[in-house]
């Protein structure tokens, strides 16, 4: 429609470069990617078709950049992994070549095409979706981003390590903060943690320091016994609303009693409960905040175990390494002959490992949600190792005994604890899943408990040790804040964790630009690891707002001036309020009515595109023309 | 273009796929390494309520067997957006009715990001339809 207008902008004649990626294989073991460049190499337009192993890395991204350099290619497609991953790379691409980066289009053809489909087929459905990407890169047009400013303000949701290690980091560089704790402490669950692995810190001494830093900082101001209820607009220009209220039933998680707030002294360490940040409200309270990015730190939970899963509940002798841990913490001087449990000696116990995680469809009962957790929790098996050695040092003469699928030190200084735990004379049993120990009452016996398992080290003889103490090691959940999920729309993975754009291209933020992760909202950490992904949040956080501005995607309605009759269609459609306003003009000496759109307001659904029968509007990037061109490309393919 | 019909003998099915639900419910398909038919061709879209009755009816005429719409459903990140799309596509049957074209070859959906087992359902179910049903024909000039 727009062909006079397009030329006008481009000044030349459209020529598109196609760029193939193998993806190392992952594309090209099913797409006969050479084949594929046959296919479409005589497409109208086509200037020059490329292949290349992996196209995001460095000469790959020269490839498509030489050829702009060189004005073989005005208009590039790339034929490769999904969008998400890579279009912004592309695009930078583009950009630092000196071509508007809104001159490219995207061809998915891993996760939609040789992930999905194999052989002739593959093949034929990759033609047909670049055929469609040159389709809609020849009627694009170059597009500059819209800019807004952004507030230097950012929010910490979670104040545990990983929100802690975050504020004081934005807040370090320049950055007001504020953060936001549901709870009355701050400190979260690293509060109830005991010695740290690998150093043996006391988590009671790391969490106070981080805390004191935060709390010492003027820039961070933090909100306990707060929540947030309300979410809207978008990077750079955040609004929140929070409800901060009195504490229902303010509670030391370690001994389920209420405590009595008004004696706490600002920064004072409760065991359990965390680091008292100076007040409680007296009366709810709702509180608007304008902030330019949030960086979630909601953290996790410990899992529970069923009843009865492993004899808990049933018995009192059977606790989750938490409680253990919690237990040892207040144990009055930390030594003697033997571990003191509920005021009883604890001549023998056992540990076990994987409780609530690693989970297998058809061995574990799924929760009440019809969940199950595969995933390897990761910290657990380090924890209980050092909770092991830390008995077996300070309480020489209680036995240990320890059941195991797999031991999974995997980090640094992890594997000498295991090493310790062997020569601290740990006794190590190793199980099958399907064959799990059992955990039963023993009749009559010296010890309350029997624990049973077919040794999988040996022969697979079986064993039955009485025991006085059988600690679970439970492994980790997100917290539950599915409200904050709808509210923000926040992707969640598979794993019901916070889930990151990628890995290892964009490890902490989500693909709602503006919205960071930090810590075990994400996956399973340690506190180390927690710390790790809170500074790179901070980092990224900062990153994006020192400029003062941000830059969002143009992709808003336009108005043909030529085609418009001024008929109020988009208007009546359009849901926002003043995003499209009828205006006089003057055209030819005569006054005329049109549509005009005030594109910081536009939000780019489309609505007002398909009711005008003038076809004078359009969303910038997605034009119905080109999805017309699409589809007809796509049937000719 | 309209007659550009398929030579494959396998009618085509496109997906208009949200970019904030359906398109990573897709591409979490994929993930997954869950094979579909290979006849669907994924368009991203905003929102699909920017496509007028007519561009449904032009699909057809062009060839196109079946079309699913995978938005966001109740979830649209658009205000309005799903309502105003779940009238149209009231017209657009109406209009397919009109045209003699069995109204099932247009299905409105929702998908989310993680929807794997819905997304393959639609999918599996669609094409199943247009075998049974072959190419669409139109009565009158549309």
């Amino acid at each position: 429609m727009s062909t006079n207008q397009e030329k006008k902008a481009t000044g030349e004649q459209k020529k598109v470069g196609i760029y193939i990626c193998h993806c190392g294989g992952n594309i090209s073991d099913h797409v006969d990617v050479e084949k594929l460049a046959e296919n479409v190499k005589d497409l109208d337009g086509v200037a020059v078709v490329h292949t290349n192993t992996f196209m995001c890395s460095d000469p790959g991204q020269e490839l498509i950049q030489n050829d702009i350099r060189d004005g073989k290619v005005n208009r590039v497609v790339v034929a490769s992994c999904a969008p998400s991953l890579h279009e912004l790379t592309f695009r930078g691409a583009i950009k630092r070549a000196g071509m508007n980066p809104y001159l490219y289009e995207h061809a998915n053809i891993r996760e939609q095409v040789s992930w999905v489909h194999h052989g002739d087929q593959a093949t034929e459905k990759a033609t047909g979706l670049v055929a469609g990407a040159v389709a809609k890169a020849l009627r694009l047009q170059p597009l500059e981003p819209i800019r807004v400013e952004a507030r230097r303000h950012a929010t910490v949701i979670g104040a545990g390590v990983a929100g802690l290690r975050a504020a004081c980091d934005l807040a370090c560089r320049g950055l007001e903060v504020a953060l936001i704790e549901k709870s009355p402490f701050i400190g979260g669950r690293t509060a109830s943690l005991g010695r740290l692995v690998p150093t043996g810190e006391q988590a009671e001494e790391v969490i106070t320091q981080i805390a004191a830093k935060a709390m010492a900082n003027d820039k961070v101001t933090i909100y306990s016994c707060t929540e947030v209820v309300g979410f809207e607009g978008f990077v750079g220009n955040f609004r929140l609303t929070l409800k901060r209220k009195p504490p229902e039933e303010p509670y030391s998680a370690a001994e389920p009693q209420k405590i009595r707030m008004d004696h706490l002294e600002k920064g004072e360490f409760l065991p359990a409960a965390g680091i008292f940040p100076g007040d409680v409200p007296d009366k709810e309270q709702e509180i608007f905040l304008e902030t330019g990015a949030i960086v979630m730190a909601t953290g996790f939970r410990s899992y529970v175990p069923g009843e009865g899963e492993y004899g808990y509940l049933h018995s009192d002798k059977v606790i989750t390494l938490a409680e253990l841990v919690e237990l040892i913490a207040r144990y009055p001087d930390r030594r003697g002959r033997f571990l003191q449990v509920k005021g009883k000696p604890v001549r023998r116990m056992a540990f076990i490992h994987c409780v609530g995680s690693r989970q297998i469809p058809g061995i574990h009962e799924p929760d009440q949600d019809g969940r199950l957790n595969e995933y390897c929790s990761r910290t657990c098996c380090a924890a209980t190792l050092q909770a092991a050695v830390q008995i077996r040092s300070s309480f020489p003469e209680t036995q240990i005994f320890d059941f195991y699928r797999d031991i999974r030190t995997y980090g640094r200084g992890q594997e000498e604890v295991y090493r310790e735990a062997s020569r601290q004379r740990v006794t190590f049993f190793r199980f099958e899943p399907e064959d799990p120990p059992r955990v039963q009452k023993s009749s009559g016996g010296k010890f309350p408990l029997l624990v049973s398992v077919k040794d999988t080290l040996t022969f697979g003889e079986q064993i039955d040790v009485p025991v006085d103490l059988v600690v679970l090691a439970t492994g980790m959940e997100p917290t539950p804040i599915k409200e904050l999920v709808e509210m923000m729309k926040l992707p969640v993975g598979a794993d019901g964790f916070l889930q990151e754009v990628h890995p290892k291209l964009r490890p902490v933020e989500v693909a709602n630009t503006g919205i960071l992760l930090a810590g075990t909202c994400q996956a399973p950490m340690d506190v180390g690891e927690a710390c790790n992904a809170a500074q790179a949040a901070a980092a990224k956080t900062t990153a994006m707002l020192a400029r003062g501005y941000v830059e969002l995607d143009p992709f808003v309605a336009r108005v043909d001036p030529e085609r418009c009759k001024g008929t109020g269609l988009c208007r009546e459609a359009c849901p926002i309020e003043g995003a499209i306003e009828l205006k006089e003009r003057q055209v030819d000496g005569k006054t005329v009515v049109q549509a005009q759109i005030t594109p910081a307001l536009c939000t780019g659904c489309g609505i007002c595109v398909a009711v005008c029968p003038s076809r004078a509007l359009d969303i910038n990037g997605w034009t119905l023309e080109q999805y017309e061109a699409m589809v007809d490309a796509i049937v000719a393919a | 273009m309209a007659s550009q019909k398929d030579t494959t003998g396998k009618g085509k099915i496109l997906i208009m796929a949200t970019e904030n639900c359906a398109y990573p419910g897709a591409n979490s398909v994929g993930q997954a390494h869950s094979t579909y038919p290979a006849n669907t061709y994924i368009i991203r879209v905003r929102a699909p309520v920017l496509f007028p009755e007519q561009f449904y009816l032009d699909c057809f005429k062009k060839g196109i067997s079946g079309i699913i719409i995978m938005s966001c459903g109740e979830e649209c990140p658009y205000e309005g957006a799903y309502h105003a799309l779940a009238k149209r596509i009231d017209r657009v049957y109406q209009l397919m009715k009109e045209n003699g074209l069995d109204i099932r070859r247009l299905r409105l959906t929702s998908i989310c990001t993680v929807c794997n087992r819905a997304f393959l359902k639609e999918v599996n179910d669609m094409n199943e339809l247009i075998s049974e049903l072959g190419p669409p024909v139109l009565d009158k000039a549309a």
